[in-house]
């Protein structure tokens, strides 16, 4: 079954109202955005936002994995220290005088002190590792007051452009670690509300 | 049945640091025995692939988060017995409500201590008489 085809005319100025309408959008669309200059210039800078980003987490990861490093080799020798001591102090109970005689005792206090040097350049190391903090902390800085110049670029460019009871929240940003839960009542603050929660479902 | 302490774990977290202090302070607990898993794809493909009794797991992860493993785990029938605890910074309550609902064992908020680690995974285990 084929349409009632319109007369050429008619055609001609259905056509060349489509595009007038086309050309009012596409003008309405880039004088929105001509009211957002700096929105440009902040776009620029999302690529240096991401590598600093990345230079956090590399930094943080690498902190991170430092002092676990640091912490499993000072349990060990902790661990061994503790069994030393244990060990001599059964050769005390049993035989002081062969303790103290066969040199037992002077190696025990030789290897607990190489022992506790050994533990506290680990605890110095693990200070040492929390360098990150300065580093990132001044990147976080930058990064924050980048986003917070893009977050009131985009509100006032959101606000001229979404139509009125249509601005939506896209759930993947709610994701996350609540920063800060105080005044909020669709979050918990602790792990006592979780268990309330929980409770309260029969948990 | 094994005893508690030689339960196999799948800590499941797409930070390794994580999965390290998770690991270690189980360890602490005494239970030596777990395996880590950085997404719910690696984790399921595990616990198809061996045997395991307890799931300690992230939600927010890349390729299938949290509550997606927990969903295919509680659909298969080889698996749907596995106490999993979830261990996440999501402190939305609809996320914890909706964890309780789909079979979650438990569910922790971090920055956790190892005591609430330890309290969760014991009154888990008491509940499944272990």
């Amino acid at each position: 079954m084929s349409h009632p085809t319109p007369a050429p005319a008619a055609a001609d100025h259905l056509v060349h109202q489509q595009l007038g309408e086309m050309a009012r959008q596409l003008h309405d669309t880039l004088m929105q955005l001509g009211f957002m200059p700096r929105l440009g210039e902040l776009t620029d800078c999302l690529p240096d936002a991401r590598s600093r980003l990345s230079y956090i987490a590399t930094k943080t990861g690498e902190a991170a994995e430092k002092v676990l490093n640091l912490v499993d080799s000072a349990k060990a020798e902790h661990g061994s220290i503790a069994d030393a001591t244990r060990r001599m102090a059964q050769s005390i109970v049993a035989d002081p005088v062969k303790a103290v005689a066969s040199g037992s005792v002077m190696n025990f206090v030789g290897d607990v002190e190489a022992s506790t040097a050994r533990i506290d350049q680990h605890l110095t190391d693990i200070m040492m590792a929390q360098d990150f903090h300065d580093l990132t902390g001044q990147v976080v800085a930058k990064v924050v007051k980048l986003a917070g110049d893009i977050e009131d670029q985009l509100l006032k460019l959101l606000l001229q452009t979404a139509p009125a009871g249509q601005r939506q929240v896209d759930p993947a940003l709610l994701q996350g670690p609540v920063v800060d839960p105080a005044g909020r009542t669709d979050v918990v603050a602790n792990q006592e509300q979780v268990d309330d929660l929980l409770a309260s479902l029969g948990f | 049945m094994s005893s508690a302490t030689d339960m196999k774990f799948l800590i499941v977290d797409d930070f390794s640091t994580m999965r390290r202090i998770v690991r270690g302070l189980l360890k602490e607990s005494g239970f030596n025995n777990a395996e880590e898993a950085e997404d719910g794809v690696m984790a399921l493909q595990k616990l198809r692939n061996d045997r395991f009794e307890f799931v300690v797991s992230d939600i927010n992860m890349p390729n299938m988060n949290g509550f997606e493993l927990l969903a295919q785990i509680k659909a298969d029938e080889t698996l749907k017995h596995l106490p999993v605890l979830m261990v996440t910074a999501e402190a939305r309550k609809e996320d914890i409500v909706r964890a309780a609902q789909e079979g979650a064992a438990g569910y922790i908020v971090k920055p956790f201590t190892k005591a609430t680690l330890e309290e969760k995974v014991q009154k888990i285990l008491q509940k499944l008489g272990k």
